[in-house]
């Protein structure tokens, strides 16, 4: 592969502490190399005029598996109104806040993302979630197995088994499922409601296991320490979108006693209950406890008005928000004595107070958090919106006039609810390379992502310095996939495929001659048919195994 | 040459996905070992008889004269009807991508019976399980409509076995509208079985009186039978309907929407779901690589590389009305194509016998014997890995798609 020099821009590489440095970059066999120190002849991009990023990553979007599979299914009219062709380098396809897999990378690599993490790979469905993330162009992806409803689990902690085969388990289903990470959500509340219970508090016991959501917590962010994760434990938390939720989200960072914990899409968990409706911001607590308490990061799935449709494995949730879908339908389903789903159409609308104030309780999140390495720009793609609304929210946070333009239109009753109006903030580019790229790749563990130091791989994008930072983050004059240049002037112009990042701790095989009795048993298929083996990753190309403290 | 024993070998024909098949391999002849359904053992076996050539017009030719005619006739051809799609996921893709460039309809052989779930689910949505489930936690089980053990032989034995990990007594199993074979009643020896039998067209009816009943409504005239299982699904812990879309009859979309309503009711006070069986030969597979890739549950138009979908008029009976040629994709059993006036070319497992001889024939491996590959189980969520158990020289749908569309060019 040739190698590719980008110069006269201003480099923002927050990981290496370069804030707009006018400095080439240069790309060699697919990875960026030291400019001074590069000899050899390249393509050169002059990117005057321009600001220089390592490629964004998402932490947090649902973008493959049964769940995404649902969305499509319901929201066929939307699939019908939004269709591309196939052309030179794109499979054809659409789709609006779900989108086809070519679509998803398409309009990802556009803005500038390369790399994406699905946050809700159900176990039993993480052979399908790969095999579509395989179709999903230009990103590098990964998934979150999803833990902490599973019966084996639940029975596990229950019966005393110990931290240490809790430990094993969590490794065992790490690379059964060829994961990256650990998600729970609503930790023992999707199981309860297979036992027909409605709702869960961080202490109340499950009806059958008898054990608490804190225990499961607990227990499970001590596993992914003692296994030594980059990435602590991805929790959506217990009582999403109930109004006085914020007293069990405060709760749930208590419980940390400082282990490390990354809350998902804390907007829905950060509901009061004061004025005339019952429903208020509870930002401002919820963004003290995160700036005082080091060990919490978040992301904040922001709502925007419009279309979408939300997917969760929080049946239990979902199932009590049916009311709302709109178009009137809605699927649930309980899976494999692993999980759930449950998934709901619904129009945020700007003249609801709820909406509206869901809507200034995420950017109030954004404002109020300090520190800008434990906070993610997030939709919760497409629950609170869908992820090409990401250039109109990082306007609403660089541009204070702008937002306030927005805030103005909103309903009195939400404004004097609401501190949008009062927060002064605004974020710098640099604050938004370290939102989108730096802290993201940090949390994650990635060391050769999210910066543009010397090894780093070659996924670089060129924004135009425009001062309506919408439009300039809407469409990159430039993104290089392993410096291949797959977007120019915000058009995709030739197809590359990403890898499958993920982590495989040791752990002790004991555990593997209960799990094969489990299968054999209770689920009634073999735990052998279940474990994913490595060729069957992209046909075995393209897996990315991360190393962790307890590497096998 | 010797004869090799795999075990645990999963099964990818029916969708329940059996995974506990041994196979006797020797050379290229295969023989199912005891533990299999008799469907499945016959569908494994191969006589160990050299594959067929590829035939063009009936003529033997080379494989890759039959891949230079049948990308000819693509060429040639005004409206392709893509048929069958009885493949893997990988021959799915493949299928997609070709008919993608020629346009063409696009439909799996067996996904009526899909369509009719589809009718409910997609409109109106549901409330769905899986078999691990209704394993252990379904302790009422209603059948509704014909017993589906014709098309899943081990049904029961898989999805209701006796012993369930939270039953707290002996499960019960009712038949609502059908009758148990034999078989199935010696698969759920140790559940209690009961019959509750439903006139000729009568199923609509009942299940509308069952979902009156369960909302706590009066239906005039409501059987004795239904009014007793209302009550035993509102005490149940997690009651399941299930049913074969495929069995039911013209009604099936009544049948499915008034059960999905029923499960819908059930769901206030307490847990119940549907267990909708369909996704023989991967039709599973076909249908969510059909949505990940396009959007549409199949039954897909493409023209000027833009796929479409409508379940009328892209389904195989209609297609191939107006095609000029079908492409018959069919991996896992020696299915015919559909009878029609339009030049044919088949993809075809090694054992087809054709009503009239294809234009073009190409011999191709089954996926989970001559190669490996993805396919899904009926309950949608579960993928099953796929391996190769021999070398009869097949090439996979995948493999042979793309050359053809290559050759294209």
């Amino acid at each position: 592969m040739s190698a590719v020099r980008i110069t006269n821009g201003k480099v923002l590489d927050p990981a290496n502490g370069e804030a707009g440095v006018v400095r080439d970059v240069v790309i060699d066999d697919g990875r960026v190399v030291a400019a001074s120190a590069f000899q050899g002849a390249a393509e050169t991009i002059d990117a005057r005029g321009g600001v220089v990023m390592a490629g964004a990553i998402d932490i947090h979007s649902h973008i493959a598996g049964g769940k995404s599979n649902i969305t499509r299914l319901l929201m066929i009219e939307e699939q019908r109104a939004n269709r591309e062709p196939a052309g030179d380098f794109c499979g054809c396809g659409g789709g609006v806040s779900t989108m086809t897999a070519h679509a998803t990378g398409c309009r990802y690599a556009e803005m500038g993302y390369t790399a994406v993490f699905e946050p809700a790979m159900v176990a039993a469905n993480a052979r399908h979630m790969h095999a579509e993330m395989k179709d999903i162009p230009f990103l590098d992806t990964g998934g979150y197995v999803v833990l902490g409803n599973d019966d084996f689990l639940l029975d596990l902690i229950s019966s005393g088994a110990g931290q240490q085969a809790v430990n094993d388990y969590v490794a065992w289903q790490l690379a059964a499922t060829k994961a990256m990470a650990v998600k729970i959500v609503n930790p023992g509340g999707i199981n309860a409601f297979k036992f027909n219970q409605r709702k869960m508090d961080l202490d109340e016991a499950n009806p059958h296991y008898e054990i608490t959501p804190r225990a499961i917590l607990t227990t499970l962010m001590r596993a992914v320490k003692e296994l030594g994760l980059a990435h602590p434990i991805h929790l959506h938390g217990c009582n999403l979108g109930v109004p006085g939720n914020e007293d069990t989200t405060l709760a749930t960072i208590a419980a940390t006693e400082g282990l490390p914990l990354h809350m998902t899409h804390v907007q829905f968990h950060s509901y009061g209950t004061e004025g005339d409706r019952k429903f208020s911001s509870g930002a401002a607590k919820i963004a003290e406890a995160i700036n005082t308490n080091p060990n919490i990061s978040i992301d904040v799935g922001q709502v925007m008005f419009g279309q979408t449709v939300t997917a969760s494995a929080d049946f239990m949730s979902q199932h009590r928000n049916r009311g709302i879908a709109s178009p009137k339908r809605w699927i649930g389903m309980d899976m494999e004595l692993d999980a759930a789903c449950g998934i709901v159409p619904f129009v945020y609308k700007d003249k609801s107070f709820v909406n509206a104030l869901q809507w200034a309780i995420g950017l109030e999140l954004f404002l109020l958090v300090e520190d800008p390495w434990r906070i993610f720009l997030t939709t919760d793609h497409p629950n609170g919106a869908p992820f090409t609304t990401y250039p109109h929210l990082i306007r609403l946070l660089m541009d204070k006039d702008f937002r306030d333009e927005q805030f103005a239109k909103l309903p009195k009753a939400v404004r004097k609810h609401s501190m949008v109006g009062e927060l002064k903030r605004e974020y710098t580019l640099e604050e938004i390379a370290i939102v989108t790229r730096a802290a993201p790749a940090k949390i994650l563990g990635l060391t050769d992502r999210g910066h543009l130091g010397a090894g780093a791989v070659g996924d670089v994008v060129v924004y135009r310095d425009e001062a309506n930072r919408e439009e300039m983050f809407s469409r990159a004059d430039y993104v290089l996939k392993n410096g291949q240049v797959i977007v120019k002037d915000g058009e995709v112009v030739s197809l590359a495929y990403g890898r499958t990042h993920q982590v495989a701790p040791d752990y002790d095989k004991g555990i593997e001659a209960r799990l094969d009795r489990w299968f054999d048993e209770t689920l009634g298929f073999k735990a052998k048919t279940y474990k994913i083996a490595d060729d069957e990753i992209r046909d075995g190309q393209g897996a990315v195994i991360h190393a962790t403290e307890r590497s096998a | 040459m010797g004869e090799t024993v795999h075990t645990d070998v999963v099964c990818p024909f029916c969708g329940l996905g059996c995974d506990d098949i041994t196979l006797k391999v020797d050379g290229t002849k295969v023989t199912a070992a005891e533990g299999v359904c008799g469907r499945a053992a016959a569908l494994f076996r191969r006589s160990g008889a050299p594959a067929p050539s590829p035939r063009v017009g009936g003529r033997d030719v080379s494989f890759d004269e039959a891949v230079a005619e049948a990308a000819k006739r693509l060429s040639g051809a005004r409206s392709i009807a893509y048929a069958g799609l009885a493949t893997d996921v990988d021959g799915v893709r493949a299928v997609l991508k070709l008919a993608g460039k020629t346009g063409g309809s696009v439909d799996h052989y067996a996904s009526e019976g899909m369509f009719r779930n589809l009718a409910s689910s997609q409109r109106k949505g549901w409330v769905a399980t899986t078999f691990a489930e209704v394993r252990n936690r379904a302790d009422l089980f209603v059948v509704v409509g014909p017993d589906p053990l014709k098309s899943y032989h081990r049904l029961y034995d898989r999805v209701t076995p006796a012993k369930g990990r939270f039953l707290k007594g002996p499960r019960r199993v009712v038949f609502l509208g059908g009758e148990p074979t034999k078989e199935s009643l010696s698969q759920l020896e140790g559940s209690i079985v009961d019959v509750i039998k439903v006139a000729e067209g009568g199923l609509v009816d009942a299940l509308s009186q069952l979902a009156t009943l369960v909302a706590d409504g009066t239906p005039p005239k409501a059987a004795p039978e239904l009014v007793e299982l209302a009550a035993a699904l509102k005490a149940a812990s997690y009651g399941v309907l299930a049913w074969s879309a495929a069995s039911l009859d013209d009604e099936g979309d009544l049948v499915i929407e008034r059960a999905v309503s029923v499960i819908d009711t059930l769901n206030v006070t307490t847990r119940a779901a549907g267990l909708p069986l369909s996704g023989k030969d991967n039709l599973t597979g076909a249908y969510h690589a059909s949505l990940w890739n396009h959007g549409f549950p199949l039954r897909l138009g493409f023209r000027d590389g833009v796929s479409d979908h409508d379940q009328k008029a892209y389904a195989t009976e209609n297609a191939v009305k107006t095609a000029d040629l079908v492409v018959w994709t069919s991996a896992f059993r020696p299915e015919r194509p559909p009878a029609s006036g339009a030049a044919v070319i088949a993809i075809a497992h090694p054992d087809t016998t054709f009503e009239r001889e294809p234009d073009v024939f190409i011999p191709v491996g089954q996926p989970g014997l001559d190669h490996q590959g993805l396919a899904f189980r009926a309950d949608s969520v579960v993928g099953l890995p796929l391996r190769r158990h021999r070398d009869a020289g097949l090439k996979s749908v995948a493999e042979i798609v793309t050359l053809i569309s290559e050759a294209r060019a």
